[in-house]
């Protein structure tokens, strides 16, 4: 995002460089070197007034691009009457010429007028530029053509005068225009660049984050996938056929952990409860109350003797919550043979076991440390 | 419990047939057998003739869609009907508002013929019966007009909840299997003595008291949790 920022700015930067360029080569063309043919031809001229007067929209105009220049900003809806401004003081100035005087230091209008508008038009596409000095062009050779004498010097003077006329300004407006497609290109291959890397850094989030994953269950299950590898382990041993069905409900929960649900504790542990479910063990399952979602380590610690009785229960298991804002208990009462269940990490956590000769009960207690929410009762 | 030869009877009115049909298959095998007599989903049938004499009226919630019958039920109640709720909703809310309208028990229709049949027996003799899941919808009750339960009893709705065997629940506590009973029968009379009167929660309300189970100051005091219960009632 800031590389796209970046970039706009130096393309900006460079852009108003060449403005600025523009803008003085203009000024030296338009207002200096026309302003002296103008005052030298004064005398010449019929119609002075109309003259200085076209001399000066051609000096409004310049100045409305040194003032945007300023403030930083395109011509934008400006550019029309601009280019309007521009083409009008070269008609004025044209058709009042003194007779047989076109294209030569009195037509002081034929070099100035085609800079200045190219000014107003640095920044569009070439064939506007071209259809502008086309217009420019158009204006001389009507002038000369309907208002005066077409002698074969007067065309000599307008050819010569026309390739300096239209092609400097032209020169200008391709080189303009070629900076701008390389500024362009650069700006996409930039966005380009940054579209990769975001692409990378999720790539390496998401492999770290799996990493992670991968870690927790690397201590229990890894080993167990190995001594079946290896024949240590043999599938038909009871036991092995235990840590099994204990491994693939972790595994389940972990991938549950990471679904956006409203109540995630209970989201885990129906997948806990599906893993039962499957081997065709009648499962019941009731929740009561509303309570606030536990942090995940501690929903694991919750989890985790049921999931083991769970994953054990010979035929049936039921499977319970019931909590309010002081106290989620977890159990699950299930005929699986004896679990060994580990001390929760956290101090918040309790769990208790209960055994009879067929059945196991386990309840997970957690007490949410204090946060300040009064007890209702 | 009951010296009279008479059976005892019970009227369903649920609108599924498989329902009424498997209900009866319960009561049939029932030792002693209950009478069963189907409404088969018509409300006027527990009003008249043979329902009407019946012991028991076994309601589902739901006869229309989206609809609970609580209007039903609480003129069934209030003309001292004794009435089980079986409902296919789980949620605490109905539970609770079931029993506050005077249902003497709320099973819920994943509770099958090892709770029903013995619902139906105790609303026979105007007893309440609490099953599992209406233990947790009580234990999970957070609204501002539950009566006060003590510790204890708060940990026996939630084992009973948990375990669904009272011989779980009664090991594990050290108690006997009649001491978990009268805990639950304590929650039972604590609840038919806040809300809104009605004829069969002041039968059991003064049942409670003639056995013992609960004295007048503990009613009192478990009445009168707060000042906007009060107006409540």
């Amino acid at each position: 995002m800031s590389g796209d920022a970046a970039e706009e700015l130096a393309r900006s930067q460079l852009l108003r460089g060449l403005r600025i360029a523009t803008l003085l080569v203009a000024a030296v063309i338009a207002l200096a070197l026309g302003g002296s043919h103008l005052v030298r031809s004064l005398d010449v001229h019929d119609h002075v007034l109309v003259q200085v007067t076209s001399f000066v929209m051609l000096g409004a105009v310049l100045a409305g691009e040194a003032a945007l220049l300023v403030l930083r900003r395109p011509w934008g809806r400006l550019r029309r009457p601009a280019i309007a401004v521009v083409l009008a003081a070269s008609v004025l100035s044209s058709v009042t010429l003194p007779d047989g005087q076109t294209s030569t230091t009195v037509d002081w209008m034929f070099g100035a007028a085609n800079f200045v508008g190219l000014v107003v038009l640095l920044d569009r596409p070439l064939r506007i530029v071209g259809a502008f000095l086309a217009t420019h062009e158009l204006i001389a050779v009507l002038n000369l053509v309907l208002l005066h004498d077409v002698t074969r010097d007067a065309l000599l003077r307008l050819a010569t005068g026309s390739v300096n006329v239209i092609g400097v300004p032209l020169c200008v407006a391709v080189g303009a225009s070629a900076v701008r497609g390389i500024h362009a290109a650069a700006l996409a291959s930039r966005q380009e660049i940054e579209r990769v890397r975001t692409r990378e850094a999720v790539a390496a989030e998401a492999h770290r984050r799996r990493q992670h994953r991968f870690a927790e269950i690397a201590a229990t299950s890894v080993p167990l996938l190995e001594g079946l590898a290896d024949g240590s382990l043999p599938p038909d041993r009871p036991d092995v056929q235990r840590r099994c069905a204990v491994e693939a409900a972790r595994m389940r929960r972990l991938f549950a952990e990471s679904d956006t649900v409203e109540n995630p504790l209970l989201h885990e542990l129906r997948h806990c409860a599906d893993l039962a479910d499957r081997k065709g063990v009648v499962v019941e399952f009731d929740a009561r109350g509303h309570w606030p979602t536990p942090p995940l380590a501690v929903r694991r610690e919750l989890t985790d003797a049921a999931l083991t009785a769970l994953a054990t229960a010979a035929s049936w298991a039921r499977v319970t919550v019931v909590g309010d804002a002081d106290l989620v208990s977890v159990s699950v009462v299930a005929d699986c043979g004896d679990v060994e269940v580990h001390d929760p990490a956290s101090a918040d956590v309790r769990v208790e076991t209960f055994a009879t000769d067929d059945m196991m009960w386990i309840e997970a207690r957690w007490q949410p440390a204090r946060q300040g929410t009064p007890s209702r009762r | 419990m009951s010296a009279d030869p008479e059976p005892t009877s019970a009227v369903i009115v649920d609108d599924h047939v498989a329902v009424a049909a498997g209900v009866r298959y319960w009561c049939e095998q029932a030792v002693p057998p209950v009478r069963l007599v189907d409404a088969a989903g018509a409300l006027a049938d527990v009003w008249t003739g043979p329902g009407a004499d019946a012991d028991v009226v076994v309601l589902d919630l739901e006869l229309v869609p989206g609809n609970p019958e609580f209007g039903e039920l609480r003129r069934l109640v209030d003309s001292g009907r004794r009435v089980v709720v079986y409902s296919q909703h789980v949620d605490n809310a109905t539970a609770i508002k079931c029993i506050e309208l005077g249902a003497l028990a709320y099973l819920t229709k994943r509770e099958g013929a090892e709770h029903l049949v013995p619902a139906i027996r105790a609303a026979a003799e105007g007893l309440p019966y609490t099953g599992p899941s209406l233990s947790g919808a009580l234990a999970a009750d957070d609204t501002s007009t539950r009566p006060q339960l003590s510790p204890r009893e708060m940990q026996v709705l939630r084992a009973w909840f948990a375990s669904s065997s009272k011989e779980l629940v009664a090991a594990k506590l050290n108690i006997t299997v009649k001491t978990v009973d009268t805990y639950i029968t304590r929650v039972r009379v604590k609840y038919a003595n806040v809300g809104r009167p009605a004829r069969t929660k002041s039968e059991l309300v003064g049942r409670a008291l003639d056995d013992g189970l609960l004295t007048l100051a503990e009613l009192n005091s478990a009445a009168a949790p707060t000042p906007r219960e009060r107006r409540r009632s």
